[in-house]
């Protein structure tokens, strides 16, 4: 758990981040989105202070982060950034195993943990762990990245841009696969992305930042239906808001009891996958089946257009 | 990728020229091996070591037999620096060349000086200087084409010097001149070599110790790394005669004031201002590439090794000089080449080194002790390079190879 309580950065004159407050809950992620220059990089770096405060404080696990030392607080927070920044010379086992070794581990749990995070990040331990930065495809970078922030257990990931080296096919799996990761470890994550697709793809809630203030602090579907200035409606997108809505929720929000012809459509599938496929098959319902392919209701155009509507 | 690529245009050159075609380099090597061969004296004959000599063209500078083989084989090789293509064909040729000239010039010494005469000089003439420079010509550049790796270099390094030491040692070469002036010197010879090493790498060795910490304070402070940087400039420009100058009054002043100091052989001239102005100018390529090596560390690597709560130190120690490794050496490659020749210069003030016998030889216009102190400095900066340019390579593996 993140709590940023009235966090400002002045340089001289300039106010780069204005009294900014919020909380990231435990297990979820916070994305925070804005235009270059927002304030945003320097947020995120004040959590882990490699940018100083001028005001306000941050908590982690309700402890003050000014109360530990600062390369200490560091090795408990997970840091990602654009470039990865894999150390050139080092092997990718080695790269990963960074913090842990810093923190003194011994050199079989290190190891283990090496292979444990190769594993999850679908890296063949036997080819990759000797491996250079290099020698590695942008993806693969990228996992080795996030791989490395993890090794500690860190209580926090902070991610700066994390995706933005990628071209937009491997773009997508990444986001997927860390959105299934978090998941798995429940770590509390928050992202810093310019990207409003990613935003609204991996945020439990948003932050939306401009010249240095926070402007909207809410779950996606809020910022969508009900967003707090002009400003945020803009960004978001006026005519890819219904779709954005309907990305946000599944079929199982929209299910109706009854039978239908057709393809069936996955109970988990979200309603704009289900409404693409309709559209498709020019078809004015479908089959619903759960995970295990029993069928339990159908979904129609009617119903998904409902919640696709600012007032549903 | 890379061999394919050359194999395709390989197999392309030959298809296109099925007659045999001149090698641009070779062809220039090849003229130069003819004059060498026809219109220069292969060695000098001298009634004794300071009058005038008299040519010898290598028909006449040995045995007739012996003779018509090693021009024989000198012309093949020229043939082949023309035609052949094929570099490890190329380095067997220089390397049979060398090793038919080499001891061809000891021979011929033997074979010219009448028997009993002391005082007779047979040297090394233009011929052969000519025929030893496009052979090794030929080889450096069957060598370069070779793309030999830092060990594979390595290993020719040791072989050529092995080579050279076993010439050296079987006696092949005791009649010409240059060795008659070792063995006439062979204890001072050893003694000025010590000193000429130990000027050399000791200054090497104190410039890295204060260089190295100048450059890491230069690159974190931007006023501090205009002044060092400006300032090693300017001692970079100074004559090294006049640097020896400039540090005889301190130095001699240090001596008469601190006994110590005299006790610890400062003094001021000799072997103290030698040491200090070879360290002073080796100071701004080991300063200026910790400079540029660290300067050139990415940020993202700096950040995120922050971000993971390296502290200064243990960013220092483990990424900073590790990634500028390489371009600190090659400051120290720079450094110790240059200091190798300049320490030349140190006999000037009485520092010794292999200076003592240019200097002496050019005061007796004895053109052989000259080289007895110029061929020793030349292969040992020869050497060095080699050596300091595989360690480099070796060290860039890690991060940059791409096999």
């Amino acid at each position: 758990m993140i709590d940023i309580e009235h966090l400002t950065k002045r340089y001289g004159a300039t106010t780069v981040v204005d009294d900014v407050s919020f909380r990231v809950e435990e297990g979820t992620v916070a994305v925070v989105v804005g235009t270059s220059g927002a304030g945003k990089s320097t947020l995120l770096r004040m959590i882990n202070r490699l940018v100083e405060p001028s005001a306000g404080r941050v908590l982690i696990d309700g402890k003050d982060t000014m109360t530990i030392p600062e390369d200490e607080l560091r090795h408990r927070i997970g840091y990602v950034i654009q470039g990865y920044g894999l150390f050139p010379h080092r092997t990718v086992a080695q790269n990963i195993a960074t913090v842990p070794r810093l923190l003194g581990w011994d050199r079989r749990r290190i190891a283990a943990r090496v292979e444990e995070l190769l594993d999850l990040f679908q890296l063949d331990a036997a080819e990759f762990a000797t491996k250079f930065p290099h020698q590695l495809s942008g993806g693969q970078q990228q996992r080795v990245g996030v791989a490395r922030a993890l090794a500690a257990k860190p209580a926090v990931l902070l991610m700066d841009e994390p995706f933005g080296a990628l071209d937009p096919v491997i773009r997508g799996k990444a986001q997927d696969d860390l959105r299934a990761i978090q998941k798995r470890l429940g770590t509390t994550i928050m992202l810093v992305t310019h990207d409003m697709n990613e935003a609204f793809h991996l945020g439990d809630r948003i932050a939306v930042m401009d010249r240095a203030r926070l402007l909207q602090y809410a779950s996606p579907a809020d910022i969508l239906t009900h967003p707090a200035e002009a400003f945020v409606e803009e960004l978001v997108g006026t005519t890819e808001r219904p779709f954005r809505l309907l990305s946000l929720t599944t079929v199982q929000d929209a299910l109706e009891p009854g039978s239908a012809e057709g393809q069936p459509v996955p109970l988990s599938a979200s309603l704009r996958d289900a409404l693409s496929q309709l559209i498709w098959l020019g078809r004015q319902a479908l089959p619903v089946t759960d995970s295990s392919g029993a069928p339990v209701g159908r979904i129609s155009v009617d119903r998904i257009l409902r919640h696709g509507r600012a007032d549903p | 990728m890379n061999t394919i690529s050359s194999r395709t245009t390989a197999s392309g050159m030959t298809s296109l020229r099925s007659i045999p075609s001149l090698d641009r380099l070779g062809s220039v090597l090849a003229l130069l091996i003819g004059v060498a061969l026809l219109a220069a004296p292969f060695i000098t004959y001298r009634a004794n070591r300071i009058v005038a000599g008299e040519g010898r063209m290598l028909a006449d500078a040995l045995p007739s037999k012996p003779a018509v083989a090693v021009i024989a084989v000198v012309l093949a090789i020229a043939f082949c620096a023309a035609f052949v293509r094929k570099p490890l064909v190329r380095l067997g040729a220089a390397a049979l060349g060398l090793a038919a000239i080499l001891p061809a010039a000891g021979w011929s010494a033997s074979f010219v000086t009448p028997d009993g005469n002391a005082f007779a000089r047979v040297s090394p003439s233009t011929g052969f200087w000519l025929l030893a420079l496009a052979f090794a010509l030929l080889a450096a550049d069957a060598l370069a084409r070779l793309r030999l790796g830092p060990w594979a270099r390595l290993l020719a390094l040791a072989v050529a010097a092995g080579a050279v030491a076993l010439l050296l040692a079987s006696g092949a070469w005791d009649d010409l001149s240059l060795l008659k002036e070792y063995a006439n010197r062979a204890d001072s010879f050893w003694r000025e070599a010590r000193r000429h090493l130990w000027l050399a790498l000791g200054s090497m060795a104190a410039a890295c110790l204060v260089g190295l910490p100048l450059g890491i304070l230069g690159h974190r402070i931007r006023a501090m790394r205009i002044a060092v940087l400006q300032g090693l400039t300017i001692v970079q420009t100074i004559p090294s005669i006049a640097l020896f100058g400039i540090l005889i009054a301190p130095l001699g002043f240090l001596a008469a004031q601190v006994p110590l100091a005299a006790a610890l052989g400062i003094h001021g001239i000799g072997a103290a201002p030698a040491f200090i102005a070879l360290f002073l100018y080796s100071l701004l390529p080991v300063v200026a590439n910790t400079v540029t090596g660290l300067d050139q560390v990415p940020a993202a690597v700096i950040d995120a090794a922050r971000g993971m709560g390296l502290s200064r130190r243990q960013r220092l120690v483990q990424v900073e000089l590790p990634l500028a490794f390489p371009v600190i050496l090659a400051g120290i490659r720079i450094a110790l080449v240059q200091n190798l020749g300049l320490a030349t210069i140190a006999a000037l003030i009485g520092g010794g080194g292999f200076g003592t016998f240019v200097f002496q030889g050019i005061g007796q216009t004895a053109i052989d002790l000259v080289l007895l102190g110029a061929i020793p400095t030349v292969a040992l900066s020869f050497a060095a390079a080699i050596v300091l340019d595989a360690i480099i390579d070796l060290t860039q593996r890690g991060a940059h190879d791409r096999h």
